[in-house]
């Protein structure tokens, strides 16, 4: 029965390129994790650099954010989107196997010339964009193709109506490729050389507009959509409001592009442009607790899941760090608040809510529903495998960003602190020796996640060679079944 | 595949991705908009346009909304009034701020008091020590250490009485000021390996109880007589000048070789003739355009009392 299922949907979708891309999501996000973990340990126990300046805190820094978010969060997006698209619009990926197959290997080639370009110091030093030209262009290419097969393949489509998933991804696609092409507009000099086309303040303000929206569609429409198809799916139950997701689907896609220059806030960026990104950072919470709402809601009625169904509890929890994390946001965007947080590990804390929270939870929980589905089988290969990955996973994230936030809050007081005099209380390096302790947790908590991403590196692999031995069993089934006649 | 699925009313009656055997269709309940949320949504434009009234926020042309909050401040002694921005609440926070006028009146204090009277003053000094604190860990520390002992080999030590370049107050004021250059010249060249070791000796011997005491009278001739030369810095009872810098060899304190935390004599030896081999060059830089006279005052008084003072 599972070696039919599997022939129908190798027919009727593209399934090889979504498993192609879902395996290479799994690989970076251990490879991309640990990283996070050692460079985490790096800032907690320095010894650690070895003094090779090649494996510092400054090189691998973007190795690890890079591969987090565009290896293994851009490969979990490729392989969702394309699943969802194909099956919401019961329709093939446009362009065939190849141009697929092209998005698969520039994106994952480009990943790769990331990784080892940055540890030798080639890079644009433009936070979250840090490729050098050369792999810029390759990027643009494969967005190009991307966006042609999302487009063409929701044109081709057999329903009459586009399910809201598809908006938040192809707002994603489109936003994407607007923020890439204009952040890394530069001159080349040489092959691993380039400079900015801008200077200066609006150079740091062309970076933010990227980095902030880099958050905004990369890391939430995208995996709003995400959330849109894959919890309703597993849920069994109808989104809750179909009105509510097109007013926060619009209200997101508007706000967000303002809010850059709250990450400039008391520089040299004009007063007038950091207090407008601050009160369009107010006006997003509300939209981006749409989403929360809504997916929260299209569980009510199916609370009881939340309990037996380990999938669940990963959509659940994602959409709680999703819901906390965007309250958190916008106070930090107050000039007020910033004051306190910026530079400090709070802002490390809010962004790793969403990326661990958020992001990664939603990611994990749509896989376990999607992977089992590409290889034709039921469920994943163990169940209790997926348990212990969540519970490794919410410990990982709650005891990281508590400690963050012990790092950042109290760095922050120490360094705006006064003694009875009005002089400043501390040194800058007593906030250091004062972070050891939290900057160690926060490395434990790391590790936690990581350990849960391996667990589930090993489920997959074990799902997939359990769905191979049932084609195989099939396959000898059926000889027999000939070879008797 | 049904499009319009009437038998539920609340959904939109659109099916997406419905299974071969017709369950798992993607459906979307026609639930109005939770009213909280909407009115939530309201609220925070109204929040946003009382930020827009009251702060500079909208590009027009070349210029920008500037609100209607103002900042007042003083100007080179001019009151001036200004719509709010960033660096009028600098000025008024330093010129008006509970803790920025603490802080004012002590440093006033400080920097038209001596450094007799401030030294003689508890209340300054108690103040002194506070205020220099933060600016020793701040910029001197990463060199000479959060305690002020340095690093033999690199850094002097402050935190003890023997000064290189001298221990008065004005001195310490002037190194601060100026910087300083130590140096020696590598004398691997001018001697012999034998002659090497008969210097070594005589340094040696001058702090060290277990010395060859032909030897070190060997060294003690190339030492004080033309072959060396050594007595025209380090002097001829080798206890240094403080004009030039030169270390007093005969105090049991390094601030180059590190004879006390070498494991026996030969390595004592080794590490003092590594510095007579390679000579010395070090540099302490100028601070006078970097810190306020107040400032390097403050850590005269500082670095003074860290090494018990002259």
């Amino acid at each position: 029965m599972a070696q039919t299922g599997v022939a129908v949907s190798t027919e009727q979708y593209n399934y090889d390129i979504i498993k192609k891309f879902s395996i290479m999501a799994v690989f970076w996000g251990v490879c991309g994790m640990s990283t996070g973990v050692y460079i985490a340990s790096e800032l907690a126990w320095p010894f650690l650099n070895f003094d090779t300046a090649q494996i510092t805190f400054g090189r691998l820094r973007p190795v690890h954010t890079t591969l987090v978010i565009f290896g293994f969060g851009g490969n979990a997006l490729f392989a969702t989107s394309y699943y969802v698209v194909q099956r919401t619009c019961q329709t093939r990926l446009a362009g065939g196997n190849g141009l697929a197959m092209f998005t698969l290997i520039g994106w994952n080639i480009a990943i790769l010339a990331g990784a080892l370009t940055y540890p030798m110091g080639i890079t644009q030093s433009r936070e979250y964009a840090e490729f050098e030209w050369p792999i810029d262009l390759l990027i643009a290419a494969v967005w190009m193709v991307y966006l042609w097969i999302y487009t063409m393949t929701l044109r081709n489509r057999t329903q009459a109506h586009i399910y809201v998933a598809n908006w938040f991804y192809l707002g994603f696609i489109l936003a994407t490729a607007l923020l890439h092409t204009f952040n890394n507009l530069a001159m080349p000099v040489s092959l691993t050389k380039s400079y900015s086309l801008f200077a200066g303040v609006q150079d740091a303000m062309t970076q933010w507009w990227y980095g902030h929206n880099a958050v905004g569609f990369f890391l939430t429409a995208a995996f709003l959509g995400m959330m849109y198809y894959f919890v309703p799916k597993q849920a069994g139950r109808p989104v809750y409001s179909y009105r509510l997701s097109v007013l926060h689907f619009w209200a997101l896609s508007f706000m967000y592009m303002w809010v850059g220059g709250h990450h400039l806030h008391w520089t040299s960026l004009p007063d007038w442009t950091s207090s407008l990104a601050a009160s369009f950072s107010i006006i997003l919470l509300i939209p981006s607790w749409g989403g929360m709402i809504n997916g929260i809601m299209t569980l009510s009625g199916a609370w009881d899941k939340l309990r037996s169904d380990p999938i669940m509890m990963f959509m659940i929890t994602a959409l709680s760090f999703y819901g906390m994390s965007t309250f958190e946001g916008p106070m930090m965007a107050l000039k007020s608040v910033n004051a306190l947080s910026h530079y400090t590990d709070w802002t490390v804390g809010h962004v790793h809510s969403g990326a661990l929270g958020w992001v990664a939870m939603i990611s994990f929980g749509s896989f376990y529903h999607m992977i089992p589905r590409l290889y034709g089988m039921k469920k994943m290969y163990s169940e209790k495998l997926i348990y212990v990955h969540f519970f490794l996973a919410t410990i990982g994230v709650v005891v990281y960003i508590t400690a963050l936030w012990v790092s950042g809050i109290g760095q922050g007081l120490m360094l705006r602190a006064f003694d009875e005099y009005g002089n400043l209380a501390y040194t800058f390096i007593e906030s250091v020796s004062f972070m050891h302790l939290p900057l160690a947790t926060r490395a434990l908590g790391g590790a936690f996640f990581v350990t849960g991403m391996i667990t589930m590196a090993y489920n997959v692999y074990k799902t997939i060679q359990m769905a191979k031995d049932v084609d195989q069993a099939g396959v000898n089934n059926i000889a027999s079944k000939m070879a008797k006649a | 595949m049904s499009e319009n699925n009437q038998n539920d009313p609340q959904t939109t009656g659109h099916q997406w991705d419905v299974e071969a055997d017709g369950s798992g269709a993607l459906e979307e309940f026609d639930n109005p908009i939770p009213t909280w949320w909407l009115w939530g949504f309201y609220g925070s434009f109204v929040i946003c346009f009382g930020y827009w009234i009251l702060y500079p926020v909208w590009p027009m042309g070349d210029t920008f909304t500037k609100g209607i909050s103002t900042i007042e401040y003083t100007s080179e002694g001019v009151q001036k009034s200004s719509h709010w921005n960033t660096r009028a609440l600098f000025l008024s926070d330093l010129q008006t701020g509970e803790e920025s006028l603490k802080m004012q009146k002590h440093m006033d204090e400080l920097s038209n008091a001596s450094y007799d009277e401030i030294l003689n003053d508890p209340k300054q000094m108690a103040f002194a020590r506070a205020a220099a604190k933060g600016i020793f860990g701040d910029i001197c520390a990463s060199c000479h250490g959060r305690g002020g002992v340095g690093v033999i080999g690199l850094f002097p030590n402050l935190a003890d009485d023997d000064w290189l370049w001298g221990g008065k107050i004005e001195t310490i004021e002037k190194t601060i000021r100026g910087g300083r250059n130590g140096f020696m010249p590598s004398f691997k060249d001018s001697f012999t390996s034998e002659q090497l070791d008969q210097v070594v000796e005589f340094v040696y011997s001058l702090s060290q109880a277990d010395a060859d005491a032909a030897k070190a009278a060997q060294g003690e001739e190339i030492f004080k007589g033309q072959t060396g030369g050594c007595h025209y810095c380090h002097t001829k009872e080798a206890t240094g000048m403080k004009a030039q810098g030169s270390a007093n060899l005969t105090d049991s304190i390094w601030t180059i070789a590190d004879v006390p935390g070498a494991a026996d004599g030969a390595a004592k030896r080794a590490a003092i003739r590594a510095v007579v081999e390679g000579g010395v060059s070090r540099q302490m830089p100028s601070w006078s355009a970097r810190l306020s006279d107040t400032q390097i005052k403050l850590l005269a008084v500082y670095v003074h009392e860290l090494g018990g003072g002259q």
